[in-house]
């Protein structure tokens, strides 16, 4: 494994206990600063994916290789902030573990939640917090530790259609920024995908198989309406959505059928 | 208090009227059923004769020891059975069975058991707490959204970390709950348990007057423990608001009374309070020894006299339309409708009344330099921001603080262990004072601008920044200064020096101030010279402490 690759997997496959396979001979290796999108339709094991690297899941096939002890940090989907904790200790808690002083811990959320445009909310608790500014905090936590690579687990899907635009302009900006390197990004929204991501793989549905691993010619570091108005972006997202679209229709054809 | 709060006083109001008509023109029977003009009566007597303290005093005891011995390894069962599936299957079982079995029926086979004293009627309360608290601690912690597990996992906590971030918060809400719930049936049980085997207790009082047919005494009784549900209601929902503060800042839901009042009442001020007689006393300990009962009183009444100055600085500066929520750090109860201004005078009135008192009380033993040293303290705490020449608005707030919360303060306590005035113990205060009045110039240094604004006139609008910044230096810088000449001549004793050990923060403290503009930098200076002027203070007070000895 050379020193530019963050993971790499080899033939993983995931069933669970009552049988539904999940995953299935999937490789793949993510490079170092490269940010992956994984697009499929739904119940295609992309979530199961990420729950392998985040070690909450047991591979029942193949093996996960980080390169070197990486620390890795999570995004989820409804933020899952810990509801007793102030957002300044939600910030800081990865570092809290890691066993940071409470004046470091203190440090970082302040930095964090000043970079984040959250400081007038350090003190609040999640629930006072809108659910885009939760997510900021969420992203913030996972940055906080600095890691090596970043998992976020549909991150904005539960957030309004503005406020999605915004928190996606806002992952692109830190990434810029050098703040978060490599990550791997998981969503249904083919739009993001290529907004967000270097490379999109495309997962069939379930069991998930990867049917396409694109590096789209898609210019970055303009601004989203010009990234939209690329024909290389117009062409990427037609191609991965004939994909998708194909997928989604032959698994409704397959309960039809049933 | 509007509308609908009159009403829920109206209808138990209308009820009692109707009681005690219905009595007095004889619709009912007085015998049978007294009307509340005798109940109040009766309950007065029994105060009165002390009986009815007694009887409370015995239950509450019973109740609160019961309550400790069951829901204290309650708790502590309860989360580890919700954590551990071996012992939940062990646990559950039992306590979902003995749960419902009505714990009154126990009592005989308890008495049986552990007799008919004091043990057994605990064991009770205890045994039914225990349950109670068991089954509701269990549901707490497996109702918690295994996602926050995960959470936790993924950011590397390890499983102490996990219970003590995860597990123990998220279940604390239905903790508390079960507390709630076994806390009330508590006093129902030691009720009952009262009737049957007991010579004293709010439960023997109610069932004694019924075997006398006394039948007012027995409603006495029944008000009162009527009266301790609600007490404890209240203590126990206290209790949740500061055990899980979380669940408490929603909107409309009110803030812990103890936290707002606490955030009123400013208590990290109360150093300044503090030291000042703690160092009169050291100084005066150099000579006789310390009568400890006046240094308490002397204690109190000067936390009650800067409790009711910070109130009423309060409550006059929002009158006066001062602190606007860009002023952090000042009357933020009030500008978040926490409190009501009304709330905050009366409670500053009620502090300056425990100050009187306490100081009415060591005039009575020491005599009438205190009389005069109290009341000058108390007008220019009054005075300090209230009447046409508040003193704080015309730049002389400083120069009070200077002189009454050092050299006046420490003369002061100073005097009520040994009565002379004593001119060493006023150039001895002279450091604390300096470093007090050092707190309040950073005050005005980061509100410089605002007071300008508001015409608020302070020493640092006066001086104007770079005036202001050179006070600050000499005030900080007097502390350690004048310190070290008073050790050179020898008034001070050479262990005072542990000070020293302050000069960093002082250090670091004036390199903030003589760069800082914006009033969100100066806040931490602000902080940090309170707490020099503890540290400094309470090092200080050691030195003298340390000199009996060396």
């Amino acid at each position: 494994m050379d020193s530019g690759v963050v993971v790499e997997f080899a033939h993983l496959g995931v069933t669970y206990a009552n049988g539904v396979v999940a995953l299935s001979d999937l490789s793949l290796t993510l490079a170092a600063d490269q940010a992956v999108c994984v697009v499929g339709p739904s119940g295609c094991g992309k979530t199961t994916l990420l729950r392998v690297l985040a070690g909450l899941e047991k591979a029942t096939n193949g093996e996960v290789q980080l390169s070197r002890p990486a620390t890795l940090a999570m995004v989820f989907q409804q933020g899952l902030l810990f509801p007793w904790l102030s957002v300044a200790d939600n910030i800081s808690y990865g570092l809290m573990t890691r066993g940071a002083t409470p004046p470091q811990c203190r440090a970082a959320a302040r930095e964090w939640s000043e970079r984040m445009g959250l400081q007038r909310f350090i003190d609040a608790y999640p629930h006072q917090l809108s659910g885009g500014m939760q997510q900021r905090v969420g992203l913030a936590r996972a940055l906080a530790v600095n890691p090596d690579l970043l998992l976020l687990d549909e991150p904005f899907a539960a957030l309004d259609a503005q406020t999605r635009v915004l928190m996606q302009e806002l992952l692109v900006d830190l990434r810029q920024q050098g703040l978060c390197r490599s990550m791997l990004l998981v969503t249904h929204a083919i739009d993001e995908a290529l907004l967000v991501g270097d490379r999109v793989v495309v997962l069939s549905a379930r069991p998930g198989r990867i049917i396409a691993d694109v590096t789209p010619a898609v210019t970055h570091g303009q601004s989203f309406d010009e990234i939209r108005a690329q024909p290389a972006f117009m062409q990427a997202f037609t191609t991965i959505w004939q994909l998708i679209r194909r997928e989604v229709e032959a698994q409704l054809h397959e309960e039809v059928t049933l | 208090m509007n509308q609908s709060r009159w009403l829920t006083w109206l209808s138990p109001l209308l009820l009692l009227v109707l009681w005690e008509g219905a009595v007095q023109l004889g619709l009912l029977n007085r015998v049978f059923i007294p009307p509340p003009s005798e109940v109040v009566v009766a309950l007065a007597k029994a105060l009165r004769d002390g009986s009815m303290q007694h009887d409370v005093l015995v239950s509450s005891q019973r109740i609160g020891l019961g309550f400790l011995i069951g829901a204290l390894p309650g708790t502590l069962l309860g989360i580890w059975s919700g954590l551990n599936r071996t012992v939940l299957a062990l646990v559950r079982p039992l306590a979902t069975m003995l749960y419902p079995v009505p714990k009154i029926a126990l009592l005989p086979l308890v008495i049986v058991v552990l007799g008919i004293g004091e043990v057994s009627k605990v064991a009770t309360v205890a045994v039914s707490v225990f349950l109670m608290v068991v089954i509701h601690t269990i549901g707490g912690v497996l109702q918690i959204d295994q996602r926050y597990f995960e959470a936790a996992r993924v950011f590397g906590a390890n499983q102490r970390t996990v219970f003590r971030t995860v597990a123990l918060p998220a279940s604390l809400p239905a903790i508390v709950e079960g507390w709630k719930l076994a806390m009330g049936f508590a006093l129902t049980l030691i009720v009952g348990v009262e009737f049957v085997g007991a010579n004293d207790g709010i439960g023997y009082r109610i069932w004694q007057s019924y075997e006398l047919y006394a039948i007012a005494d027995m409603m006495a009784a029944v008000c009162v423990i009527a009266g301790l549900g609600w007490v404890v209601t209240v203590v126990l929902d206290e209790v949740a608001r500061l055990v899980v503060p979380w669940q408490y800042t929603v909107k409309e839901s009110r803030m812990s009374v103890v936290r707002t009042w606490w955030g009123a009442v400013r208590p990290w001020s109360y150093t300044a309070a503090i030291v000042p007689v703690l160092l009169g006393a050291a100084i005066a300990a150099q000579h006789v020894g310390l009568n400890w009962w006046l240094l308490i009183l002397a204690l109190i009444g000067s936390i009650a006299i800067q409790g009711g100055t910070n109130l009423m600085n309060d409550y006059y500066d929002y009158r006066k339309g001062t602190d606007t929520p860009a002023v952090k750090g000042t009357g933020g109860a009030l500008l978040r409708g926490d409190l009501t201004p009304t709330q905050i005078f009366w409670a500053g009135i009620c502090a300056f009344g425990i100050g009187a008192a306490i100081g009415l009380y060591l005039v009575s033993v020491t005599g009438p330099f205190i009389f005069w040293l109290g009341l000058c303290s108390v007008a220019v705490g009054y005075f300090y921001t209230a009447g046409p020449f508040a003193l704080a608005y015309v730049g002389l707030g400083e120069i009070a603080v200077f002189i009454f919360m050092g050299p006046v303060m420490v003369l002061g306590s100073y005097y009520l262990q040994i009565p002379t005035v004593a001119w060493p113990a006023v150039w001895v205060s002279l450091p604390v004072a300096f470093v007090v009045a050092a707190i309040l110039h950073a005050n005005n240094l980061r509100d410089i601008d605002t007071d300008r604004i508001n015409h608020k006139r302070t020493l640092a609008t006066i001086f104007g920044r770079d005036g202001a910044r050179i006070e600050y230096y000499v005030l900080v810088g007097g502390t350690f200064v004048s310190q070290w000449v008073l050790v050179a001549l020898g008034v001070a004793p050479w262990p005072t020096l542990v000070t020293l050990i302050m000069l960093p923060l002082a250090w670091k403290l004036m390199g903030i101030a003589g760069r800082e503009v914006d009033p969100a930098a100066l806040q931490p200076v602000l902080r940090q010279t309170a707490v020099l002027h503890m540290r400094f203070g309470l090092l200080y007070v050691l030195g003298w402490v340390i000199a009996l000895w060396v």
